[in-house]
C-alpha cells in the first residue's frame, strides 16, 4: 500500500510530523496552490501500514492518520506489481 | 466498515483551524463507534454551539445542533424516547461548563446512558477567545487581558461529584488512550464524560506565548499527569506539581442509571 497525503484537506499543521514513530514526515519547503506548506513523505516504503497492513488484515500504527485533525492521511491500494525501492534499516 | 465510513467528506476540508485538536477528537471518537460495531442508523450525534460543537455535521448520521449549552438536556430527551439509541455528545469547556453548567451536574446526577465527549481549548474559541471556566489562572484571553484572576471548574471532579458512572480525561495529543476511554464511556451502562484537553492555537495559543501548534501540543504532553502517579505521590506524601492536570480514568462504577437498554 501506498502513505498519502491529501492536498485539497491538508492545512500543514505538521502534527503527523510530530507523532511518526519512523520520521516519515517531514516539514515541507514550498506551498501548494491552496497556500498549505504539506508536509513531504521521506521514503514512505519504510511505513509498517505500507509494508504490513495486508499480511496482518488490519491498520497497524496509524498514529499520522488518527491525530491528523483534517483527515488528510490514507493508504492507497498501489497497482499490482509495482516496483519500488524498500531500505531496510539495521 | 471502517471509521473512514463515518465521516462526510463532502464537507470537506472542515472549518477548524490548521492545527486545531477538534479533528482529532473526531477521528478517535468514530474509530471508538466503530470498535463498538454501532451502526450510522442507531447511533445519534448531538451538540450546543462552539467549534467543538461542530463536530456532528462532519458525521453521516443524524445529529441534533442544538442551543448554546443544551446538547445534555436535548440528548436527554432524545435517550429517553427512544433507548435504543446510541447516544454520543459533542460538547466545549464553555458550552459545558459555562451556559451548560446546570444541565451538566443534573445529567451526571440523573446518570443518562450516553457519552459525552468535552473538547476542554479552556477558551471560547468560537467567539474569538473570551475566558471560560477552565482558562487558567493568569492566562490572557479577550475578557482576562491582565490574566484570569478566578480559580477553575474541573469538569473530571466535577462529574466524579455529581454522580457519572464514568469519567476520564485525556488530551489530543494521547489519541491511541483517547480512543480506548472513549471506547469505555461507550460501553459503561450510564452517564459518561470524557473530556479532551484541546489545543486552540488561535484564540489561546496565540496570546498565551504558545503559538506554534507544537508548542501547545509539547504544553499538554507536559502538564499531563498520570492518574496512577497522582496517587502515588498523595501516598507518599509528595505535592502534586503545579499547574499539572490529572489524566487517565478516574471513575468506573455502576450507580443506578436512566434511559439503559432493557
Ligand atoms: C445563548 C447564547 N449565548 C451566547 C452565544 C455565543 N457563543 C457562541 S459559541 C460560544 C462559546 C463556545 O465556547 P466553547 O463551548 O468552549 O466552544 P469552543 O468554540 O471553544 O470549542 C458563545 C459564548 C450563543 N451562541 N448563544
Ligand atoms: S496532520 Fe494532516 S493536516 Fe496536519 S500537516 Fe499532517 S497531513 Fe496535513
Ligand atoms: S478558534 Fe480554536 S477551537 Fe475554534 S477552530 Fe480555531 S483553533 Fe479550533
Ligand atoms: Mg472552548
Amino acid at each position: 500500500m501506498r502513505l498519502v497525503i491529501d492536498e485539497s484537506r491538508c492545512k500543514g499543521c505538521n502534527l503527523c510530523v510530530l507523532v511518526c514513530p519512523y520520521g516519515i514526515f517531514r516539514e515541507g519547503r514550498e506551498q501548494n496552490q491552496r497556500g498549505v506548506i504539506v508536509p513531504e513523505l521521506d521514503r514512505p516504503e519504510r511505513c509498517t501500514n505500507c509494508r504490513l497492513q495486508h499480511l496482518y488484515g488490519r491498520l497497524l500504527c496509524g498514529m499520522c492518520q488518527m491525530i491528523c485533525p483534517d483527515q488528510a492521511i490514507a493508504w492507497e491500494e498501489e497497482r499490482p506489481y509495482e516496483p519500488h525501492r524498500v531500505e531496510v534499516e539495521f | 466498515m471502517s471509521a473512514a465510513d463515518w465521516q462526510r467528506i463532502d464537507r470537506l476540508p472542515n472549518i477548524y483551524c490548521a492545527g486545531c485538536g477538534n479533528g482529532s477528537v473526531i477521528n478517535c471518537t468514530l474509530a471508538a463507534v466503530e470498535e463498538m460495531g454501532w451502526t450510522r442508523e442507531n447511533t445519534v450525534f448531538i451538540s450546543g454551539i462552539g467549534c467543538s460543537s461542530r463536530a456532528p455535521g462532519y458525521i453521516l448520521t443524524d445529529s441534533l445542533h442544538t442551543t448554546h449549552g443544551r446538547a445534555l438536556a436535548f440528548a436527554t430527551g432524545v435517550k429517553l424516547a427512544n433507548p435504543a439509541l446510541n447516544v454520543v455528545v459533542f460538547t466545549g469547556d464553555g458550552d459545558l461548563a459555562a451556559i451548560g453548567g446546570n444541565h451538566f451536574i443534573h445529567a451526571c446526577r440523573r446518570n443518562v446512558d450516553m457519552t459525552a465527549i468535552c473538547m476542554n481549548n479552556q477558551i471560547y474559541g468560537m467567539t474569538g477567545g473570551q475566558g471560560s471556566p477552565t482558562t487558567p489562572r493568569g492566562a490572557i484571553s479577550t475578557t482576562t487581558p491582565y490574566g484570569s484572576a478566578e480559580p477553575v471548574f474541573d469538569l473530571a471532579e466535577l462529574a466524579v461529584a455529581a454522580g457519572a458512572n464514568h469519567v476520564a480525561r485525556w488530551t489530543s495529543y494521547h489519541v491511541k488512550e483517547l480512543m480506548a476511554a472513549i471506547a469505555t464511556g461507550l460501553q459503561t451502562p450510564g452517564f459518561s464524560l470524557v473530556e479532551v484537553m484541546t489545543q486552540c492555537p488561535t484564540n489561546y495559543g496565540r496570546r498565551n506565548r504558545l503559538r506554534q501548534v507544537s508548542d501547545m501540543i509539547e504544553h499538554l504532553r507536559t502538564h499531563a499527569l498520570l492518574v496512577q502517579k497522582r496517587d502515588r505521590l498523595i501516598r507518599e506524601g509528595k505535592p502534586i506539581p503545579e499547574g499539572m492536570f490529572v489524566v487517565g480514568e478516574l471513575v468506573r462504577r455502576h450507580r443506578p442509571a436512566m434511559g439503559v437498554r432493557a
